[in-house]
């Protein structure tokens, strides 16, 4: 089924069974995503913001509720098929460590391109070209301790984006980044949201990705306070 | 989805050469190990085919070939005719082996040796000179004197131990007294040749060698009671049992292989090979254990790593698949270096033996076997195949369990992981 938006959910909750109360994470969560935006989730920790980039992910399953990717419903596939859709609609930007610490930053760049059985060829030409718009030129070579970390994280944004996903989800991609270097990378992101159409959603405290976003979501108790037309 | 294996190997690959220290160790651990039982068990198979065939040359051979009946009766009546005795040798060299076999055809007998100075029992076996010569060796311990040969009649070969007894010298003469095969109680005087020492009391004391001839004569054997037959190597008993007992179905003769005619020998070897694989099983729960904790450790650590992969499209299936390729590769590596290392310390053993004759006493005997105290290995296939099977399965069960953990980690929760 196609769907005109990258990631909708529909009463999501996540809930976590602990002593002596159940962890109630996410609650009843209806969130909509076009094709193509760049939304920021802000809220305070312990919000629930994490925790919904994780289910929209499919790295974790709700306890109830239902997630769409492009109109694919993936909270009921068996864990090869939810493998093969993070693989092929999903990219992921984490706050840190975000590399294969043995692999090359080519290497690590291309790994998407790889697992989905693109000619060795391409991918080069595609990292290649993609590396040199944001900046990482004649950086290939180098293992992910030889980079710096706004060097780390740009290639950690090509390896999300060079798969063509529907969305990138970035968990708090600027906090370990000092200011400078958060401000290349969200250019960056907002060159790929606008030349190629990549829809974004962050979770984030920062205020320069909030000031950036296309539309901002506030989550207080797992639950969304309110959505508004963002800044950027 | 088959083009991701190239890819988890290289992952595989990589982490192994990252954590080299770690790696190295590890397959030093199986490689030292696996090394060890190939010479523990190459040693060992050495020692038992020395039993063996210290056993079987001063026994019976490694089969037998009797009349039916004799083994329970032991009787001369039960003997071997001369017509059965063709037929056996003929049955024994029906395999065909490679170095052919040696046919001993024996009389045998209970009975009594004495001389001016007394008497005491004593075992007869009448023989061919020549073949017994190369059948049971007894002619490289001569102690004095010499080993009967062709156109000897009257004379014996005896032990160190009844010529001390009976007072007797090279020259001198002994009656010796049994049964005969039509039921009386006979003599037969007999002029002593040669003496040997083989370390072992129960044939030093006992045995007497005399010409077959003379046996067949004197105790009214037109045959002989048994053909002792001695192979190229003990391995190939069952095969040559078996078909000669197919050929001499009909012919009245029974076949007897070295493990019934010598159940001592058998249970001793048995024993030593059942504590060989106790060590041996030790040995490799502790190799074991340092794999799976090295493995295990190096999961642990890279918890991180694999939430990220899960979140780039690598199934829970494929994460734990990289774990346990890391062990199928490790093993690999650690067999070829054991193997070659094992190999290594077995041409020393070949070329020089293991002499532990400091740590054994002089003539250490059992059941009439004396063991020699220089260890020579033997390389039996089916024991180096069992040690690399046991090898591989040790290695790679060591990984299973690392792998199912990596492959059970919550991607989430790992991708938090600093």
């Amino acid at each position: 089924m196609s769907d005109e938006y990258a990631v909708r959910t529909r009463d999501l909750w996540k809930i976590y069974p602990q002593e002596p109360r159940p962890v109630e994470a996410v609650r009843g969560v209806d969130l909509m995503v076009a094709m193509g935006e760049f939304v920021a989730m802000a809220g305070p920790s312990g919000s629930g913001k994490t925790t919904v980039l994780n289910l929209l992910g499919g790295l974790t399953r709700p306890t109830r509720g239902e997630v769409w990717i492009e109109g694919l419903e993936i909270s009921s596939l068996t864990d090869r098929a939810l493998a093969e859709v993070r693989m092929n609609r999903i990219g992921f930007v984490f706050q840190s460590y975000n590399l294969l610490p043995v692999l090359t930053a080519m290497e690590n760049a291309e790994f998407t391109l790889l697992l989905q059985g693109v000619p060795a060829p391409e991918r080069r030409r595609r990292v290649r070209e993609l590396f040199s718009e944001i900046g990482l030129e004649g950086m290939e070579d180098r293992l992910p301790p030889k980079l710096s970390g706004g060097q780390q994280q740009r290639v950690a944004v090509a390896r999300a984006v060079l798969g063509e996903p529907a969305l990138v989800l970035a968990d708090e991609p600027t906090a370990n980044l000092d200011s400078a270097t958060a401000e290349a990378l969200l250019d960056v992101m907002e060159k790929l949201n606008r030349d190629k159409g990549t829809t974004f959603v962050f979770s984030t405290h920062d205020p320069r990705v909030m000031e950036r976003a296309g539309r901002l979501i506030r989550l207080v108790d797992g639950r969304i306070e309110n959505s508004a037309v963002g800044t950027g | 989805m088959k083009t991701r294996y190239p890819t988890l190997v290289r992952l595989a690959l990589r982490n192994l050469g990252r954590e080299l220290r770690r790696s190295a160790l590890t397959a030093a651990a199986m490689a030292l190990g696996l090394a060890l039982l190939i010479v523990s068990r190459t040693l060992s198979d050495g020692a038992h085919e020395d039993w063996i065939e210290a056993g079987v040359r001063l026994g019976e051979g490694h089969l037998v070939f009797n009349a039916a009946g004799y083994r329970d009766s032991e009787s001369l009546e039960d003997h071997l005719s001369p017509d059965q005795v063709a037929a056996s040798v003929a049955a024994a060299g029906l395999s065909e082996l490679p170095g052919g076999e040696v046919n001993s055809v024996r009389i045998a007998a209970r009975g009594l040796a004495s001389s001016a100075d007394g008497a005491m029992p004593a075992w007869i076996l009448g023989v061919d000179p020549d073949v017994e010569l190369i059948f049971s060796e007894l002619g490289a311990d001569v102690l004095e004197g010499r080993y009967l040969q062709q156109g000897d009649r009257l004379h014996a070969f005896i032990g160190q131990g009844m010529a001390t007894r009976l007072g007797l010298r090279i020259g001198s003469r002994m009656v010796l007294t049994a049964q005969v095969a039509e039921g009386g109680i006979e003599g037969q005087l007999v002029r002593v040749v040669g003496l040997f020492r083989t370390g072992a009391d129960e044939l030093d004391d006992a045995l007497v060698h005399i010409p077959l001839a003379t046996a067949q004569s004197w105790l009214g054997v037109d045959g002989a009671t048994s053909v002792a037959t001695l192979l190229p190597h003990s391995a190939f008993t069952r095969q040559v049992v078996e078909q000669a007992t197919a050929a001499l179905a009909r012919a009245g003769v029974d076949v007897t292989g070295w493990e019934e005619s010598t159940p001592d020998l058998y249970s001793a070897v048995k024993m030593d090979d059942a504590g060989d694989w106790v060590f041996h099983f030790i040995l490799f729960a502790i190799v074991a254990l340092a794999i799976l904790n090295a493995v295990f450790m190096s999961v642990l650590h890279r918890k991180r790593e694999f939430g990220l992969l899960r979140a780039l499209g690598l199934s829970a299936r494929d994460t734990g698949l990289i774990v346990f390729i890391e062990g199928v590769l490790l093993t690999a590596a650690s067999g070829v270096i054991g193997v070659s290392l094992g190999f290594a310390l077995v041409w020393v053993f070949f070329r020089n033996g293991l002499d532990l004759s400091e740590m054994m006493p002089p003539d250490l005997t059992f059941g009439g076997i004396v063991f020699d105290p220089v260890l020579y290995p033997v390389i039996e296939v089916k024991h180096l195949t069992q040690s690399l099977f046991f090898t591989a399965v040790i290695g790679l069960s060591a990984s299973v369990y690392p792998a199912w953990q990596a492959a059970a980690l919550d991607p989430a929760e790992s991708v938090k992981v600093e």
